[in-house]
């Protein structure tokens, strides 16, 4: 039964299969005859025809009413019989490269899942819709890649990573598997051998003794029967060995959390001070501090006068803006987790649960 | 006055108080028991204050002692409801020379540190007076000692320009913090840099620290651990701003790149041989207006400023762009000196490598004793066993 299926999926078969639609030449004529496929319009024709129609630079598909201008080097041969699931797997691989997610990315079955959904209908849309479905498809493509440019190469490798893994994986459980052959043959060997030497000694030994002859044929039987037990045993220990050996491969484990992505440095550690009120400008006029500006001992020591608008602007409007109604809604419904120390969380409370709680009121400074 | 006035009232309560005034106290005393009630407890004589501190000082439990010293003793300590949160507690030790009111060190400390909240300042958590009127200041535990045991063991720790550049970043942060909130520190320096459990560096010892100075209003000059002060402080300058704390941490980073204190005066006036020396004589091209300085003494013959060629052959590692960042935070003219804002937008942050994450930056241990000797230190002094013959206390009568 399975020796007429391959026959039935074989394109010779159909006798149609056999004539280029083109130049109606057929396999009968030309033994050699090969077709080939362009995967714009998926139109078969002979290698022949590819040469004679294409070979001058790119022009239009032969076949009636397709038109589509196709180029030489688009030509191959169809790996499929039935070019409709030759389209499809192309199309298929096209749109894998693209949404090439992995079932770790997804919170739940259910995301996955639909998912997975989502992308068979784009599949199917641009396999079996119409023309204006195929477009709209076509530009879903294209903008997802667009979106998710990184994300998709970092799963392609990813992937790729995968794929090598677990070729080498397959490769040294079939070098293992080739050991466990190569033993066994050999343990076989060895009984043979022993078995052989034992049945030879028994006849030496029955040949040159005088004893009963029956008695020591039983105790030949019995040392070989003692011998192959013993390596029936070693076999088994053996045999347990490796089994737990590939035991260690557990299968269907999840795979480990890629790090998570690290956010470029931030040198300021994520805190803006930029006061939100007012804007500081470079320069205030103001008698008071005109002589200050022109004093060579304020200035040479590197007094900064731009230390003092922005102390003063601040102090004018701290406070401005605070609603303590506001403070406590906000920090009542729990404290914020917090960096650093087991105790970070008590100086937080300590301080009133706010990172940037400066309270310059007290200007004048006994020092 | 039998108590102490410096109670945190913020923390006494979990109550929204995030203002020190007068009115915080009266909310205090809605969830604390009233003053009526805490007097029919213990009987007559305990105010308001008084068990406002007692209330304070039995949240917290003193264990062993971590380090004692001329100035403070440091405790080990743990809260009361959960043995497990540790803290340091510096007993601040009454001084014979304020026998008037405390310590101008402590005010400071209190003073600052109670109003800056960011990962990279030590957190002050609670203060409150014990038997003698001692001040406890209560501080976030610190366990892996500081910068300097880490730059000073060349042997037993290695790091390298990643690792130099997370925990310039962290520093320069803190400062950044101080300075967008008016504070000074006037003592960084690298045992002065405590690192938390989670590797994260954090500013401690504000016994120095002030708040920006308003115009024609004098400082004192007299700031900053020899090594680490700028040259406008050394030429006496009165009136100064924070760029004296990037000086300081300029010669951080140059210390963290070749493990050795880049600038180790013995007196003033090495100190200031020792700039001329390695950066170049401030005079009146490069820095207008030095002369006029009250204590400005330069010596013969002078040198030029040094070129980038010079930093580039001793803090090469730290790579081009970090030379340069280390170039500008070593500017002779404070005006010309970045800031610690400018700093951060250096492009040495982003340039490779990559500042390594603070949970695998190098650690070493036996940080507590460390701990116990760095809070327990007089601000502005160098370490005893550094370089015992130059220790000098400092001078605060005369800042006046």
């Amino acid at each position: 039964m399975s020796r007429h299926a391959p026959k039935i999926l074989d394109p010779s078969s159909n006798p149609l299969d056999d004539i280029c639609p083109v130049c109606k030449s057929n396999r009968y004529l030309n033994p050699s005859l090969q077709f080939l496929i362009n995967p714009e319009c998926y139109h078969k024709m002979c290698s022949t025809c590819v040469d004679r129609i294409f070979t001058s630079g790119p022009a239009s598909c032969p076949v009636p009413h397709c038109g589509k201008t196709l180029r030489k080097k688009g030509f191959h041969k169809a790996f499929f019989g039935d070019l409709k699931v030759e389209r499809e797997v192309d199309i298929r691989k096209r749109v894998g490269e693209v949404f090439n997610r992995r079932q770790e990315e997804f919170e739940t079955l259910q995301d996955w899942n639909n998912y997975l959904e989502e992308v068979e209908c784009l599949v199917f849309d641009l396999v079996e819709g119409t023309t204006k479905e195929k477009m709209k498809a076509e530009e879903k493509l294209k903008s997802y890649r667009a979106m998710n440019m990184q994300e998709i190469e970092e799963n392609r490798r990813a992937m790729m990573e995968d794929a090598d893994l677990e070729k080498r994986r397959s490769q040294a459980e079939k070098e293992q598997a080739r050991q466990r052959r190569l033993q066994v043959v050999k343990e076989e060997q060895e009984a043979k051998a022993d078995l052989e030497k034992d049945k030879k000694k028994t006849l030496d030994l029955l040949a040159t003794a005088d004893g009963n002859a029956a008695a020591i044929t039983r105790q030949a039987q019995k040392v070989i029967l003692k011998k192959s037990s013993a390596r029936r045993n070693l076999g088994d220990k053996v045999g347990n060995g490796s089994a737990q050996d590939s035991g260690l491969t557990i299968r269907g484990l999840k795979k480990k959390l890629a790090p998570v992505v690290e956010k470029p440095y931030d040198p300021f550690g994520g805190i803006d001070l930029t006061p939100t009120r007012y804007v500081l400008q470079d320069h205030y006029e103001n008698e008071w501090l005109a002589s200050a500006k022109n004093d060579s001992r304020h200035m040479a020591g590197g007094y900064s006068l731009q230390e003092y608008y922005s102390r003063t602007m601040f102090e004018a409007f701290s406070g401005l803006g605070v609603f303590i109604k506001d403070e406590v809604s906000q920090k009542q419904p729990g404290v914020p987790a917090s960096v650093g120390s087991a105790t970070a969380v008590e100086a937080f409370e300590a301080f009133g649960g706010n990172i940037k709680l400066e309270n310059k009121t007290e200007t004048d400074d006994v020092f | 006055m039998a108590y102490s006035p410096l109670v945190v009232p913020g923390s006494a309560d979990k109550s929204a108080a995030t203002t020190k005034s007068k009115l915080s106290n009266t909310v205090v005393s809605s969830n604390a028991p009233t003053p009526e009630a805490g007097q029919s407890s213990n009987g007559a004589g305990n105010d308001l204050a008084e068990q406002m501190n007692e209330d304070e000082k039995q949240k917290y439990i003193k264990g062993k002692k971590l380090g004692e010293g001329t100035y403070a003793n440091v405790y080990l300590g743990h809260l009361r409801d959960s043995p497990s949160t540790l803290v340091a507690i510096k007993k601040i030790k009454v001084q014979k020379e304020y026998t008037e009111g405390m310590a101008p060190d402590a005010i400071r400390e209190l003073k600052h540190l109670q109003e800056l909240s960011h990962p990279n300042i030590i957190s002050l958590l609670s203060v409150f007076s014990s038997k003698d009127q001692n001040l406890n200041l209560v501080l976030e535990f610190l366990p892996l000692g500081d910068l300097e045991m880490l730059i000073k063991d060349v042997d037993g720790v290695r790091y390298g320009a990643a690792d130099i550049k997370a925990w310039m970043g962290m520093l320069t942060r803190a400062i950044w913090f101080c300075h967008e909130n008016f504070v000074l520190h006037r003592d960084i320096k690298p045992n002065n840099l405590l690192i938390a459990a989670d590797g994260e560096v954090k500013l401690a010892d504000f016994g120095l620290a002030r708040s920006f100075s308003d115009p024609y209003r004098v400082m004192t000059s007299n700031v900053i651990t020899r090594w680490y002060r700028p040259p406008e402080l050394l030429f006496g300058a009165k009136h100064y701003s924070g760029a004296v704390d990037i000086w300081s941490v300029g010669l951080v980073f140059a210390e963290l790149v070749i493990r050795t204190p880049y600038m180790a005066g013995d007196t003033e006036v090495h100190q200031v041989n020792l700039i001329c020396q390695a950066i170049g004589t401030p005079n009146e091209d490069n820095w207008p207006g030095v002369s006029k300085l009250p204590e400005y003494t330069v010596p013969e013959p002078p040198n030029p400023i040094r070129g980038r060629d010079h930093y580039l052959g001793t803090f090469g590692t730290a790579g081009p762009e970090g030379v340069d960042l280390l170039m500008k935070t070593l500017i002779l003219d404070p005006r010309k000196r970045i800031t610690a804002r400018e700093m951060l937008e250096h492009k040495w942050w982003s340039s490779d490598p990559k500042p390594t994450r603070k949970e695998e930056l190098p650690k070493k241990s036996g940080g507590e004793a460390k701990l116990g000797e760095d809070l327990k230190r007089r601000p502005g002094i160098l370490d005893d066993e550094r370089s015992a013959r130059v220790a000098r206390k400092l001078d605060f009568g005369g800042m006046k």
